[in-house]
């Protein structure tokens, strides 16, 4: 049955505070402590308080599937709406998206979105933790058809989906190797990102291989983060603090028929997620201005720019490399330095970084000229989950 | 076979017919009596139109990569010493991908659509996993 989105929902909402926690490696700050300083932060850029909330909406950590009771207790609210996401690093823009359907539902009126996580400190606590990389408890995993194949960490499963394109395709390292370039020169004209060296092509090539086709570089960082989000109605923003930044549109979509099934490993979420949400904003590819597109390894954002439309299929490897992600290319795209040379904090900091860009909160170096549409894109869920929304000014 | 240092399998109650079929050098996998599809991992209704009148049958064996990776890190203790190895999604000519380790093939000779046939690895007195080589 085909659905046809609800474009009554177009610029229903808005997103009026932002604030990330400090980033990179913060011992000393459990998860939950970087999500506080976030969330309060958050609040306090909107002009609001905690008695303003009456919706949260967070990514738990893997192991916290009780997580919106356990931030609620500490930041001292009851709310109207709130859960716990586990789509992974789609959770987040599904956050921002479920937050305007409650606000509309009438079921909460200001709701928090956010996400913290202690990354790099859990998986650098000890050596054991460093080799089971992700820091999760080894039963977590599962214990047949992967484990006994030596199959680990979310490296392989998309690093199968880049080996299938290259060879459909053609896509070559060296392309994979220019989206690592240009998000670096992105995260140099970014203070707070975690990576603070140029990085070339030769750079790149020389990086150890971990997973190939994936080397060093395509993989993005161990993290000790939060960022936060407030989203109130349309209305309601006009009277708020900040410029506020409408939600145009979302849509998500997830192929949890599984990542090997079909033409997934090439073809994913995103192609759907982002239909519905160009149809909820009345937008298309081309209206586009800059994106933020999830990036825990390079080949991931090769193939959502082409499931976005912004390039044809199997054309992904020629448009990043003829330059188009960078600042002054034809689709800016994580301009913050992005998962891979800013921060990893599944996709949080991206929507983070869509709103102040909409805000003209940068200098003239870090800045996307004019801009008034951008597209932000959670993917995750061991890649299947896709998640877009489309954000533009007022 | 005391020092088997890696992981062993540790069957959910669908997939017990595949681990009992692998000791035996069988591969086992799922058929749909009502469309004849057939699916892995194992599971209690058809994947392709739910119904649950399915039977185990011993596929052929043989299939193509679908897509694959090699590790030149390890995550496992067990796998010290064996790098670099290659892990692929194998579709078998009966329709069902499941994943396998790729023997038998110098690593980077591996290439996608590659023709493959299982083997199978006694791992153990108790566990045999199935492999993959070259057809």
């Amino acid at each position: 049955m085909n659905v046809e989105p609800s474009n009554h929902l177009r610029d229903r909402c808005a997103i009026v505070g932002t604030a990330t926690s400090k980033l990179g490696k913060v011992p000393g700050m459990s998860a939950i402590g970087l999500l506080e300083e976030a969330m309060a932060g958050a609040l306090e850029d909107a002009g609001l308080t905690t008695a303003d909330v009456d919706g949260l909406l967070v990514r738990g950590p893997d192991e916290i599937y009780t997580f919106h009771q356990v931030v609620g207790e500490r930041l001292g609210i009851d709310a109207r709406f709130s859960t716990t996401l586990t789509n992974g690093g789609a959770s987040q823009v599904m956050g921002v998206a479920l937050a305007t359907m409650a606000i509309d539902a009438g079921l909460a009126s200001c709701v928090l979105v956010g996400y913290g996580r202690d990354n790099w400190s859990r998986v650098h606590a000890t050596k054991d933790n460093h080799l089971r990389s992700s820091g999760r408890p080894q039963e977590l995993y599962g214990v047949e058809f992967g484990p006994e194949l030596g199959y680990y960490g979310a490296i392989a499963a998309h690093a199968f989906g880049a080996t299938r394109h290259m060879h459909e395709y053609g896509t070559t390292r060296d392309q994979f190797g220019a989206i690592a370039v240009a998000f670096r020169e992105h995260a140099l004209r970014n203070p707070d990102a975690m990576m603070k060296k140029p990085l070339t092509l030769d750079d790149y090539r020389a990086g150890r291989m971990v997973v190939a086709p994936f080397g060093l570089f395509d993989c993005s960082l161990q993290t000790d983060a939060a960022g936060a989000v407030v989203v109130t109605s349309a209305e309601r923003a006009r009277d708020l603090r900040q410029r506020p930044v409408l939600i145009k549109g979302f849509g998500t979509h997830n192929n949890i028929s599984g990542w090997f099934n079909n033409d997934n490993l090439t073809h994913t979420g995103a192609i759907e997620a982002g239909k519905t949400a160009y149809a909820m904003a009345g937008l298309g590819a081309k209206d586009i201005d800059f994106a933020q597109i999830y990036d825990c390894f390079t080949y991931m954002v090769l193939v959502q720019l082409e499931d976005y439309g912004f390039c044809e299929k199997g054309e992904g490897g020629e448009f990043v490399a003829s330059g188009a992600l960078k600042l002054d290319g034809v689709l800016p795209t994580n301009t913050s330095g992005g998962q891979l040379s800013e921060a990893h904090v599944e996709g949080m900091l991206q929507i983070v970084e869509g709103v102040r860009q909409l805000q003209g909160k940068y200098g003239p170096d870090r800045q996307v000229k004019d801009a008034e549409i951008g597209l932000i894109s959670g993917h995750g869920g061991n890649t299947v989950c896709e998640s877009t929304l489309i954000l533009g000014t007022a | 076979m005391a020092d088997y240092l890696k992981p062993l399998p540790i069957p959910s109650p669908e997939s017990v017919p595949f681990w009992k079929g692998a000791k035996e050098h069988k591969l086992k996998i799922q058929k749909c009596n009502e469309c004849n599809g057939t699916w892995f991992p194992p599971a209690t209704i058809c994947a392709h139109c739910g119904s649950r009148d399915h039977d185990w049958i011993e596929a052929c064996g043989e299939g193509n990569i679908h897509s694959f990776v090699t590790y030149h890190r390890i995550y496992h203790k067990g796998w010290e010493g064996e790098l670099p190895y290659v892990i692929a999604i194998i579709e078998l000519v009966e329709g069902a991908r499941m994943l396998g380790n790729i023997v038998g093939i110098e690593v980077d000779e591996v290439v996608c659509d590659m023709q493959v046939k299982v083997m199978f690895d006694d791992v153990t007195a108790e566990v045999t996993i199935p492999k993959f080589q070259p057809a």
